[in-house]
């Protein structure tokens, strides 16, 4: 009993412990990684508000020209004005706001308090894309049950919208119109088909191409009505080596949008990393994402979720770059907001109306996604991001009394942030990074050697905390196993508790005795 | 060393003969299993205070409704059951959503009755509730993900328990109707292939609703035969919203509110005794 009465305690003393509070959203952002560091990797942008569904793809597409063909199942006939020519930029803008991010924190000095200055620096990682010579499509006329059922030219592209009785022909025609379909394209076609799917048909128009002076090709945004809060992935498969990664931007009215025929489950955020991540940071989120998806292969991840809406004040803390204004928003596809730049007092934004921003990251590949991806657009209007911490320690004179301690806290953070870098992202911290530590160790020595004695002074209760694995398990059960917040912790408490009262009731009511 | 000199019905009760005594005992632990491996295995945001509202006020309001009605507390296990049931299935943006759904879930127990018994699943009712009058409530069907290894012990577990009630009928019908039209459309229609359609069925809150909410034997009809139609059409009726209506989202909690009033229809053709704890 006494046994479990100080187990009871070991927890209470962990929620302590762990209520203590994270990070909230502040801090300067230096530092973001931006999706094109992914390879294979597209971006889409979804816009739907009762039904009306205004869906912009950009495409990694890094061959020639000539050789990029698409074909993305489509539930109507999509007329000419409702496909336009989108702006990159717009992918480029939601990108660089909604990625994630580093943030940085200075320590005061604590033996000269003053104000310490933030050092800010970018990094921007560019996509290479290719240019790319000419050839023209060719027309045919033969009878393979595939209907022509509109056709014209947008921008650089010449499309067609088809309407198929049977995937057979379809993939005939295709292949024949020297549509570079892969082998087995068949299977997945046939089940569009039998859902009265048409299919939107996209070539590069090379004239035109020319003519305009386009070198890469530019967002496709096309606008339809439908029940179906859906993407499908699977026509992608078909011609996919291995893993694809896709970024969809859903902007809705009501708030996060989330998969319901997988999980959505959000990416690990507020860590404290070192300081050297910032020059690899890239590197660092490519890094902790492959991680993330290692332990969940068919789950879909958020990357970030924001109240866009003007009447929310706070569009991003910290903001990476401006939130994205009117005429963002219009180009990404929202319709239902009303235009207010022209307005003289604007608060807090230059447009009227509710908006919510989820970037959801895909990886998925032919096994681990069987089927298309569905969503739901749910109330939650949580704000959420990829945010990970840098400290930077004081800088000057730290041999002061107050100064020892603090090297020691820093000494222990540093350990701390080596510990989450290679939980994140499963980096050696061992090797190369000891130092990261090690300086500070050695500051410590050379600052206090005379007075570093038995460990008796004002510090013993720091040097005595290394009882790792205690901490470690209480932290765990605290965490949730190690996953979102103290809730879980406490929750079991509860519960144990609940059902301890209610065990004894039943048995002082007699209903729960052994037979 | 007191214990010793109490009655035999004042000792610690053996957990194996506990839970064989009442197949509520089987839910409510194994609904907890499923909650602490969502919580810790599937990493959901476990949120205390949702918890705490929805069991405080689910075992307040059976209370007062015990107190009033039969004082008879054993009915504080269904009640468990329930919030076990809406800890699992709603997702709100706000606390009083939870405690919302969570009166009107176990209230519903108490006011609406039809000859004697409550006639709405009070989880069912309380999820549907919540999500129409406040509009910020959802249920979200993705959240288990699909692992095999979680199906098998979900309809492992889910079996014995109803080998207990034997309400194993209502689950296998509404499983099989549901699944036979899905597998009929995706799969022998439309073409997918099979992964597609096992796909369909590796999702934790179908599984949930088929093996622990329209299991309750109090609220299903009570003649056996009257209880597989009851469940087919259930199937029936998911099927379509979520194959013709695109309801992505708890297709199987709307069509079973919906077919709700008829189990009265449905005892009356089908006579048969009222199913007692």
């Amino acid at each position: 009993m006494v046994n479990i009465m100080n187990k009871i305690a070991i927890i209470f003393l962990a929620l302590l412990v762990t209520v203590s509070p994270a990070f909230s959203f502040c801090g300067f952002y230096v530092a973001k990684a931006e999706a094109q560091l992914f390879n294979e990797q597209s971006s889409v942008i979804i816009a739907r508000h009762d039904g009306q569904t205004v869906i912009t793809m950009s495409n990694d597409f890094k061959g020639p020209l000539d050789e990029f063909a698409m074909v993305v199942p489509v539930p109507e006939v999509l007329t000419k004005d409702r496909i336009r020519i989108a702006d990159q930029k717009i992918f480029d803008k939601l990108d660089a706001y909604s990625g994630p991010r580093i943030v940085e924190y200075n320590d005061p000095n604590p033996c000269q308090p003053m104000y310490a200055l933030e050092e800010m620096s970018t990094m921007r990682f560019k996509s290479a894309r290719n240019e790319a010579p000419a050839a023209d499509m060719v027309e045919d006329e033969k009878d393979y049950g595939v209907q022509i059922v509109e056709s014209y030219t947008v921008g650089e592209y010449d499309i067609l919208i088809l309407s198929a009785n049977e995937s057979n022909g379809l993939e005939r025609w295709l292949i024949d119109n020297d549509y570079k379909i892969p082998v087995g394209a068949q299977e997945v076609l046939e089940p569009y088909i039998k859902n009265d799917m048409k299919f939107f048909v996209v070539k590069v128009n090379l004239k035109k191409a020319k003519q305009n002076g386009y070198n890469t090709l530019r967002p496709i945004q096309m606008t339809f009505q439908t029940d179906k809060f859906m993407l499908p992935i699977r026509l992608g498969m078909a011609n996919a080596k291995g893993n694809q990664d896709l970024i969809v931007y859903s902007l809705t009215k009501k708030g996060m949008t989330e998969a319901t025929n997988y999980k959505t489950t959000k990416i690990p955020t507020n860590k404290e990393i070192p300081e050297f991540v910032e020059a690899r940071f890239g590197e660092f989120y490519v890094d902790l994402f492959d991680k993330t998806w290692k332990q969940d292969k068919d789950a879909v991840y958020v990357e970030y979720g924001w109240d866009l809406s003007s009447n929310n004040f706070v569009k991003c803390d910290p903001c990476v770059t401006n939130p994205p204004v009117y005429a963002d928003l219009r180009e990404a596809g929202i319709f239902w907001v009303d235009d207010n730049t022209q307005r003289q007092f604007r608060t807090t934004a230059d447009y009227n109306g509710d908006v919510y921003l989820t970037r959801l990251h895909v990886r998925y590949n032919r096994s681990t996604f069987p089927q298309d991806l569905k969503f739901q657009e749910t109330p939650n209007k949580e704000s959420f991001q990829g945010r990970y911490v840098m400290n930077h320690p004081a800088q000057g004179d730290l041999t002061c009394d107050a100064g020892k301690n603090y090297l020691k806290d820093v000494v222990k953070r540093r350990t701390n942030e080596l510990e989450n870098l290679a939980d994140l992202t499963g980096w050696n911290t061992q090797g190369e990074y000891a130092a990261y530590v090690g300086k500070y160790e050695k500051m410590i020595d050379k600052n206090y050697k005379k007075d570093n004695d038995s460990g008796t002074d004002e510090n013993g209760f720091i040097k005595a905390l290394p009882k790792k694995g205690a901490m470690l398990l209480i932290g765990t059960i605290a965490n949730g196993g190690g996953s979102n917040g103290p809730g879980a912790g406490m929750f079991i408490m509860f519960y144990v508790l609940c059902l301890t009262a209610f065990s004894w009731y039943w048995i002082r009511q007699g209903k729960l005795s052994v037979v | 060393m007191s214990v010793l000199t109490q009655p035999t019905t004042y000792t610690i009760p053996n957990p194996i003969t506990w839970i064989k005594k009442d197949a509520r005992h089987f839910q409510i632990v194994y609904l907890t299993a499923f909650l602490l491996f969502g919580i810790f295995k599937l990493g959901w945001e476990a949120d205390i205070f949702k918890y705490v509202a929805i069991f405080t006020t689910g075992l307040a309001i059976q209370s007062i409704g015990i107190h009033f009605t039969t004082k008879n507390y054993t009915g504080l296990k269904s009640a468990l059951i329930t919030c076990l049931g809406l800890c699992l299935l709603l997702n709100a943006t706000s606390i009083w959503i939870f405690i919302l759904a969570t009166v009107i879930a176990i209230g519903s127990k108490f006011l609406i009755r039809f000859k004697g018994k409550h006639l709405f699943n009070p989880a069912n009712i309380g999820l549907v509730a919540a999500i129409l009058i406040t509009g910020q409530a959802w249920v979200s069907p993705g959240q288990w993900g699909s692992s095999v290894i979680f199906i098998y012990f979900l309809g492992a577990a889910a079996l014995i328990v109803l080998l207990k009630v034997g309400r194993i009928d209502t689950s296998l019908a509404f499983l099989g109707t549901f699944s036979g039209l899905v597998f009929i459309k995706t799969v022998l229609y439309q073409g997918w292939p099979l992964d597609h359609f096992v796909h369909y069925l590796s999702n934790g809150t179908l599984l949930l609703f088929t093996f622990f909410m329209i299991t309750d034997p109090v609220t299903t009809p009570r003649h056996s035969t009257a209880r597989i139609i009851w469940a087919a059409v259930i199937g029936i009726i998911t099927f379509i919203l979520a194959s013709e209506f695109h309801v992505n989202s708890a297709a199987p909690i709307w069509a079973l509110i919906a077919i709700t009033p008829f189990t009265i229809i449905l005892n009356k053709i089908f006579k048969a005794k009222q199913f007692k704890w």
